[in-house]
């Protein structure tokens, strides 16, 4: 026999399971609220850094070309005062914080600033010197052209590396996400397939072997059970049976005492009565024949007058024995009272009961009793034979009774069939 | 009738409940002279570079976006900001650079726009001090000089801080035109000051006498963003306050404002 598999309580192994998931939920919670978290830092380091300084960058910008407009203004302009103003501009640009917290920004304005009041100093001595300075310039402006653009490029580029890292963040969630929906799934899917194996499934087949428990039915089987109340509940199925089967022996055991003759082992009255009205209630219905017998022991009286009481006794007992090998299994016999039998023969007609209970008779005559001093002796037997096709059980023993009495009175130890009109 | 006067009356009391409050408002001079007997003030001869009326029209625009009437005080920068902490003002207009000692008195708004500081002076005087100096005048290697301020500004506060040890003179003005007015009548050889002022200052002045010197500065406390300033318990009013920058700031407002004012807009 191969060793029972552990066995787990049902309590303790649902538990397990419920903390196993609630381990797994909080881990997936714990790993999205993390993945959220750095997408949400990463998101309000683009509102609250990035994007401030990506408006700084485009203000530096914006200051520079306009620090280069006015540059241009120097040159443009027709008179000294024009000239100085817009050099005044240039100089207040060129101050702005924006600018002087870029270093390059802020070399590329002193310079310029500084290209600019050498060209206002030297156009206010010779006004053609602004077309000897007007290629210098077009460098200088080229060149501060340029990093406007950088300025450009290099906000661009940090708002495109804090976007990409949003990005990722989102995608990184998108994918984890999908990972712990598809780990929970399955943890799921595990789950339902466990409580089928382990608990439907089990309960049906109680459900079934308790619908179908039967005396007549071999005990249910189950196969190995892991939880523990499950194999519980089949163990008291199988115990039930078991139960089932016992009480139904002892019913049929108090049925026996009840309608048996102690000393006989023959059916006794009552349980007589109850199976013959029963047996010609079908063989009336079916139209069937059938005949009873009333039989009486001759001059038992005398013999147990004659060997006493345990003498009458074994007679009965011996009358019993051979009335049980003799008659057909079909055929009802009782002990009808004191040394009085009663028989019912279905399927057959007076004239093949007449037959049989003659046999009988002759057989019984023959017979040699041992009483319990060790001495043989015969007895005799008359009986009276009633056809019953027609009539109640009642009427028909009375008739039977009838001939009873006229074999009695015609000299003993012989068969008499009743008359039909009784 | 009695009924329709009280009726007339319950609508008056509820439209006045609909106004806000009246606010007290400081606004910034360059000049004593540039507020009448009456208190008002007095338009600039110069109406591309000047500071005074961007100011009041600034203040003015942001009174009307908090919904208040606003009534204006025309005033030296040395009374703005003990007027707003003695709770004389509800606004204060002086182009205030926010620093700790000044938070630990007022409250500030977000910032209106960013300011450095620089050194103005004669050309004449730069190569003088230059020579001296044996390069090329700017405020970290300014020497022996005699430097004007408005009195009160983070310019004059840093010029006290440094003037032992550069052996510099401090000579302190009520207005930013008085502190150039010292550079007029020869009494400082250079005014530091903020450069929208200088700016200002410099453009209007006809002979064309004056200049920057040397690069600007924004650190040791001389720039960085400007703000309105107000009494630190009026919370509400600061938030009120923002909002209406915020929008100015983003309906363009801000920057229409500056252009009338100045020739260039500098954020």
């Amino acid at each position: 026999m191969p060793p029972r598999p552990e066995l787990y309580p049902a309590n303790r192994a649902f538990a397990l399971l419920a903390a196993a998931f609630a381990l797994l939920f909080a881990f997936v919670v714990v790993v999205l609220a993390v993945d959220q978290e750095r997408a949400r830092e990463a998101s309000e380091r683009l509102q609250q850094q990035t994007v401030p300084k990506i408006i700084r960058f485009q203000r530096l910008a914006r200051n520079l070309d306009q620090l280069r407009h006015e540059g241009e203004l120097v040159f443009s302009s027709d008179t000294p005062e024009g000239r100085q103003q817009s050099l005044y501009l240039v100089m207040l640009v060129a101050s702005h914080p924006s600018i002087l917290e870029h270093p390059q920004a802020a070399a590329a304005a002193r310079e310029m600033e500084a290209f600019l009041a050498e060209t206002g100093r030297l156009a206010t001595q010779d006004p053609a010197m602004l077309r000897v300075q007007q290629g210098e310039w077009q460098q200088l402006s080229r060149r501060l052209n340029l990093l406007v653009d950088d300025i450009l490029v290099e906000g661009a580029n940090l708002a495109t590396a804090d976007l990409g890292e949003v990005a990722d963040a989102m995608r990184l969630t998108r994918y984890k996400l999908m990972g712990a929906t598809i780990l929970l799934g399955g943890f799921l899917l595990l789950l339902i397939i466990l409580l089928r194996q382990h608990l439907l499934r089990p309960l049906r087949r109680i459900d079934r072997a308790l619908s179908s428990l039967s005396v007549d039915r071999p005990a249910p089987e189950f196969p190995d059970a892991r939880l523990a109340e499950i194999h519980a509940v089949e163990e008291a199925t199988k115990r039930l049976h078991d139960a089932l089967v016992s009480n139904d022996a002892a019913r049929r055991e108090l049925q026996l005492l009840a309608n048996r003759d102690d000393l006989t082992g023959l059916m006794n009255r009552r349980h007589f009565m109850e199976s013959a009205t029963t047996e010609l209630r079908r063989a009336q219905r079916y139209g069937r024949p059938t005949a009873v017998a009333l039989g009486d022991l001759d001059f038992f009286k005398s013999l147990n007058d004659t060997y006493g009481h345990g003498a009458g006794d074994a007679v009965l007992r011996t009358f019993a024995e051979l009335l049980t090998e003799s008659l057909r299994q079909s055929d009802l016999v009782c002990r009808y009272g004191g040394e009085e039998f009663a028989f019912l023969f279905p399927e057959s007609t007076v004239g093949q009961a007449h037959i049989l209970v003659e046999r009988f008779r002759e057989r019984w005559a023959a017979q040699e009793i041992r009483l319990p001093d060790g001495l043989l002796v015969r007895a005799t037997l008359s009986i009276g034979v009633a056809d019953t096709s027609h009539c109640s059980i009642d009427v028909a023993l009375q008739r039977a009774d009838f001939a009873l009495y006229e074999a009695k009175r015609l000299g003993r130890n012989r068969v008499v069939v009743a008359a039909e009109a009784g | 009738m009695p009924a329709f006067r009280s009726l007339f009356l319950i609508a008056a009391m509820l439209s006045g409940a609909l106004h806000a409050a009246d606010l007290r408002v400081a606004v910034l001079v360059q000049d004593e002279a540039q507020v009448s007997p009456q208190g008002a003030l007095v338009p600039s001869s110069t109406p591309r570079a000047d500071l005074v009326a961007y100011t009041d029209e600034l203040a003015r625009e942001i009174c009307r976006r908090i919904r208040s009437r606003c009534a204006v005080s025309y005033v030296t920068f040395g009374e703005i900001l003990p007027g707003v902490e003695d709770g004389r003002f509800d606004l204060g207009f002086g182009n205030f650079l926010r620093v700790p000692k000044r938070e630990k008195r007022v409250a500030f708004s977000e910032p209106i726009f960013r300011s450095a500081s620089r050194l103005v002076g004669s050309p004449a005087t730069a190569r003088a001090f230059a020579r001296k100096l044996g390069q090329a005048v700017r405020l970290d290697n300014l020497r022996g000089a005699r430097v004007a301020a408005m009195e009160g500004s983070q310019q004059q506060a840093f010029l006290d801080a440094i003037a032992a040890e550069r052996e510099l003179t401090v000579v302190a003005a009520a207005t930013t035109a008085g502190a150039f007015g010292a550079l007029r009548n020869g009494s400082a050889d250079f005014a530091l000051l903020p450069i929208r002022t200088g700016y200002a200052l410099i453009s209007h002045d006809k002979p064309r006498r004056f200049g920057f010197v040397g690069p600007a500065t924004a650190d040791h406390g001389l720039g960085d963003t400007v703000h309105i300033i107000l009494p630190k318990q009026k919370e509400k009013l600061r938030h009120a306050l923002n909002q209406a920058i915020a929008e100015i700031r983003a309906d363009g407002t801000g920057h229409r404002i500056m252009r009338r004012h100045f020739p260039v807009n500098l954020d």
